[in-house]
């Protein structure tokens, strides 16, 4: 299971990645989860089983949107609270869901 | 208030998503990206050669010789002066990308464009001559770097445009099928890069002609001096960062928005200080907004320098959750970095906490600005401190080691505190009520806790 973030710069979803991997070694999951920028996204979606976009850059979504179809992935925003609060498992959960 | 949220939403939303959108800006704003890198290396030497300690000139000059400064400075000679050229790839590299053609033919015929829009004379003064004459054998630096940055991204931009029509309408030399696609693919670029050059030349011919004689000349007139001065007013800035609070307060990265078209304006008003700085590291500097007076002075913490906000949380706050919102906050907070806050209190679509949100980087913008157009305060010296870098430690090093730019970030720090504050305490005092389980005070927090 490979879960991409994407964010402005990278730097706001890579505390989450921390507390989504916690969460998954928690749950036994075998994931692999990193943050990217929105500009060298392009680079990584191919690895990626699923995408998750930072509420900031939600303006972004149709343009992801369309490269994950194109890839068969899914991809959608983090919901704004979890963002914020940085709720690893919530995220986690929501990527799991996505996937399905 | 919830009237006003929603018509932010519905009608800022749109145009900002269109705008980040908008693929030549884009390619701008990705290609001068390639060239942070070498700017922040460069500064780095920079700050070296004009470190503020007593006696440091003397030590230098003991052990490397009267010309180590000029040695030191070598590399920055090769960052910030051929801004432009790294630019003129990067944008084209960027644009072609997008059309998915090939990226590196575009950017180097983006770059051979660039070069002959500009003419290979330089000033040179005799030995006993008052007058610089103009001597052909050279390509001039000051076209290079960052005065050239405008004529470089029109022309990545024009370059890039006829390169993928061309190819796209499929206008190339075709090799029979028993070529190596690797030599084939060699010659695709034939066609479409000669009919650039061809247009750029002949524009330069017939600008030559012209009293303009040049497009560098052409571009700084039209283009470089105007957008210079909107920008690089205290209107201009105001202007920004209200679009820059407006855009984050419906949760979009307005940072990254507004600067993506600002960006191109922000750095060359940056290294025109950073030209004069290098001369003479006292002299007045003739920008006070630049890249850096944003990121260091006016957003501390983060968009709408919400440092002060973290901190109030981890030692003021009653309620559970924005305790323990301010630890998680504060660690990113020093680093600039405030999603934690912006979603997580959240500030975004909030109508009590946008209006402080709002208010205090303009605030912060006008007695910035005041203070550094006064002389109380040196202003941005053309340092490229990246915006990660923590207050105190980053506005000492991006006015070239004065500590007038660190009093003012910790001075910026406390005016921020004081008028977020009451909006604090009173959106505090409403989440100890519901923790307790008395939501008796009445507001439009409703909605912002459903976001």
């Amino acid at each position: 299971m490979n879960i991409l973030l994407i964010c402005a710069a990278g730097m706001s979803t890579s505390l989450l990645v921390t507390k989504m991997q916690q969460a998954a070694k928690e749950k036994g999951l075998d994931a692999i989860i990193w943050a990217v920028s929105a500009d060298e996204a392009k680079d990584h979606l191919d690895r990626a089983d699923v995408v998750l976009l930072g509420p900031q850059i939600r303006y972004k979504l149709s343009h992801f949107k369309k490269e994950g179809e194109a890839r068969g992935i899914p991809v959608d925003v983090i919901n704004p609270a979890d963002y914020g609060r940085v709720n690893g498992a919530g995220v986690l959960d929501f990527a799991l869901r996505l996937k399905r | 208030m919830n009237r006003f949220i929603s018509v932010l939403e519905k009608n800022i939303m749109p145009v900002a998503g269109r705008i980040a959108e908008q693929r030549h800006l884009q390619a701008i704003r990705d290609g001068i990206i390639l060239s942070m890198p070498l700017l922040i290396i460069g500064s780095l030497f920079l700050i070296l050669g004009y470190l503020p300690i007593p006696g440091y000139n003397e030590f230098m000059a003991n052990w490397f010789g009267d010309h180590w400064l000029e040695k030191l400075l070598y590399p920055v000679g090769a960052t910030f002066d051929i801004m432009a050229l790294v630019v003129s790839f990067g944008v084209a590299y960027r644009l072609a990308e997008k059309y998915k053609v090939d990226a590196l033919s575009a950017g180097a015929i983006s770059l051979a464009a660039f070069l002959l829009a500009t003419p290979y004379k330089v000033p040179f003064v005799s030995d006993g001559a008052k007058e610089a004459i103009m001597v052909s054998g050279g390509i001039p630096v000051q076209w290079v770097g960052s005065k050239g940055l405008f004529v470089a991204m029109i022309l990545a931009i024009v370059s890039t445009e006829i390169y993928r029509k061309i190819i796209q309408k499929n206008i190339v030399i075709k090799l029979p099928d028993g070529v190596p696609p690797a030599v084939s693919r060699s010659f695709v670029a034939l066609i479409p890069g000669f009919a650039v050059l061809c247009v750029i030349w002949i524009a330069r011919l017939i600008l030559e002609v012209t009293p303009f004689e040049s497009f560098h000349n052409i571009v700084t007139l039209l283009l470089n001096k105007p957008l210079s001065a909107l920008g690089g007013s205290l209107f201009g800035a105001i202007v920004a960062v209200l679009l820059v609070q407006l855009l984050w307060s419906t949760g979009l990265h307005g940072a990254a928005i507004v600067g993506g078209v600002m960006g191109p304006i922000w750095l060359s008003l940056m290294d025109e200080n950073r030209m004069v700085f290098q001369q003479n590291p006292h002299a007045e500097l003739p920008n006070v907004i630049t890249q850096q007076f944003f990121d260091l002075w006016i957003y501390i913490g983060g968009s709408g320098a919400t440092l002060a906000l973290a901190i109030a949380m981890l030692l003021r706050a009653r309620s559970q959750q924005l305790k323990s919102l301010g630890r998680l906050a504060i660690a990113p907070g020093i680093f600039n970095i405030n999603e934690p806050i912006t979603f997580g209190m959240p500030i975004v679509m909030n109508p009590l906490l946008i209006i402080p949100f709002i208010l205090v980087p303009i605030v912060l913008t006008i007695v910035s600005y005041v203070a550094m157009a006064a002389g109380l305060v040196a202003k941005p010296s053309g340092v490229a401190v990246p915006w990660t870098t923590p207050i105190i430690i980053s506005g000492y090093l991006a006015t070239g080691g004065k500590i007038s730019g660190s009093i003012l970030q910790i001075i910026n720090f406390f005016i921020a505190l004081a008028i977020y504050y009451p909006f604090f305490a009173m959106w505090d005092r409403q989440k100890a009520a519901e923790e307790r389980g008395t939501a008796d005070i009445p507001t439009d927090s409703n909605t912002a806790k459903q976001m």
